[in-house]
């Protein structure tokens, strides 16, 4: 190998470093314009990984909150009060993280980072939903969620969607753990369902929900999604979850008609169709 | 007990935003469609010596006057949503041109627009300018340009330039390889002080420095061979 040399021919001993040094000297400008840019990108990637911090912990909070809530047993009535305690703080220090995220999501920002807090609200939106359904048998609207939230914290159609879309994975789970777990429902909640229900032995709090969940497959699947549309991959994989749970519940209440007599106590529903449960 | 409402609220937003995404992406393809007759002809320039240069530049910057227009009319549409929320459908098409921009500036081209800057590029100041665009907003929320965009520009640019090393001695031309070895390494140094983290900025940012080996193993043969006018390396 050879010497590197300067153009006259001079052997030229060059350490990057040096070039570097020199060019500091010779063009101050480009790098403190350089410096200024650092600054800024250093503010963005700071920014964002707070919020994606606040928004792992909304997340990790608002999973504790469906755990607990699929403890409940019955429908259509307030939650049982040590579950809803136990919930309600964790609601409050939810409540807590994003009034901690709104002056990073101010104006301009509230897109900027969207994709960063988007994780958090979904399994938020899953919490509430959830909680709201299991109260009043009804879907939460959008206009109810983002009340749930401070008011600058943009909660989007997307995630509200796929929120949703979540949701019926709780149901599914909800409804499959109350069908083993005996009459102790149904008994409760035939009164004001109709005659005909009351004649199937499918508890009637699971038999609305599987009419519910038909439903929403139905809503979901009627959804026109344009292809290239950013929701569209979220929710081709999210829709296939659903149908999942949907059918499982299905299969689960059949069992319980087929086999309900015969059925002995402590006995689960034959799940044995073995598919995905949504992991999330 | 579910609401279908629900779900055909949830349809009409969607509609909605498709809406608008087809009127910005119409604009989009126009743009793409015009960057590529501009880059088109810039790419003249590795085959064009430097003294006959100017009818390309000429061209180019007619080629990058149409282009602001297409800005100047996506900015009106995209002013009225939220900068963020569809920002990833235009963001490669100007960052092409801002490229473009600053190569034909390098190069010699838009003189008037360059700031009173010692730096022999476009600052994100002066490409706002030009292109009637406002740079790195931080709080209002209105079609801009983005650091990031600029930057990725810069190192389109530098790619570009790297590859115009080599042709110039190809078109007998040795001194504008100089030129570019001092330019390359001073944006080098600039992107070095950034504390990138993994995104695209920082997988984009690594090729800078191929580059800048190209254009020094350029800069190495000519002087090795003694090919280097004398002088050569102050202009």
């Amino acid at each position: 190998m050879g010497t590197k040399r300067d153009w006259e021919g001079q052997p030229l001993e060059l350490h990057p470093k040096d070039t570097i040094m020199a060019e500091a000297e010779s063009a101050p400008s480009i790098l403190s314009i350089f410096e200024n840019f650092r600054d800024e990108l250093d503010e963005h990637h700071d920014r964002r990984e707070r919020i994606i911090k606040k928004s792992r912990d909304i997340t990790a909070l608002s999973k504790k909150i469906i755990f607990a809530l699929q403890r409940v047993r019955a429908t259509n009535q307030p939650i049982p009060p040590k579950i809803a305690q136990e919930n309600q703080t964790r609601f409050d220090q939810i409540q807590a993280l994003f009034e901690a995220v709104v002056p990073e999501q101010l104006g301009i920002n509230g897109w900027r980072y969207q994709r960063q807090i988007s994780p958090g609200i979904q399994e938020f939106i899953e919490a509430i939903s959830f909680d709201h359904y299991l109260r009043t048998e009804t879907l939460i609207t959008h206009a109810e969620c983002s009340a749930r939230v401070p008011p600058q914290i943009l909660i989007s159609e997307e995630d509200y969607l796929l929120g949703l879309f979540d949701l019926t994975g709780e149901m599914m789970r909800f409804a499959v753990l109350s069908l083993s777990s005996g009459n102790t429902t149904a008994t409760q909640v035939t009164k004001n369902t109709t005659n005909e229900s009351e004649k199937s032995p499918v508890a009637a709090s699971q038999g609305g929900i599987v009419v519910d969940l038909r439903a929403m497959r139905a809503g979901f699947e009627a959804l026109s999604v344009p292809q290239r549309h950013y929701m569209f991959r979220d929710m081709a994989k999210k829709l296939d979850v659903m149908q999942n749970s949907v059918e499982k519940v299905e299969r689960a209440a059949y069992g319980i008609v087929v086999r309900g007599s015969e059925r002995p106590s402590g006995w689960t529903p034959d799940l044995s169709g073995a598919m995905e449960v949504a992991s999330y | 007990m579910i609401d279908q409402r629900i779900f055909e609220n949830l349809q009409a937003k969607i509609d909605e935003e498709s809406t608008v995404r087809d009127e910005l992406n119409e604009i989009v393809r126009t743009l793409a469609r015009r960057g590529r007759s501009t880059q088109a002809i810039l790419s003249r320039a590795h085959s064009t010596p430097a003294d006959q240069l100017k009818p390309v530049l000429d061209d180019v910057t007619k080629e990058i006057l149409a282009q602001k227009e297409e800005i100047a009319r996506l900015k009106a549409v995209a002013d009225q949503h939220p900068f963020y929320k569809y920002n990833g459908l235009w963001t490669r098409e100007l960052q092409n041109l801002v490229a473009s921009i600053e190569l034909c500036a390098w190069l010699g081209g838009l003189q008037e627009h360059k700031g009173p800057s010692s730096t022999s590029f476009m600052t994100i100041d002066d490409v706002g300018k030009f292109l009637d665009i406002p740079v790195n907003l931080k709080e209002q929320d209105a079609f801009h340009l983005t650091i990031e965009d600029y930057l990725l520009a810069l190192i389109a640019m530098v790619e570009e330039l790297a590859r115009l090393a080599v042709n110039s001695v190809t078109l007998g031309d040795y001194t504008r390889p100089m030129q570019i070895g001092i330019f390359v390494k001073e944006v080098f140094a600039g992107f070095q002080l950034l504390n990138l983290k993994n995104d695209i900025l920082r997988k984009r940012s690594d090729g800078i420095k191929y580059s800048v080996k190209k254009v020094e193993d350029v800069v190495y043969d000519l002087s090795l061979r003694n090919l280097i006018p004398k002088g050569g390396s102050s202009a």
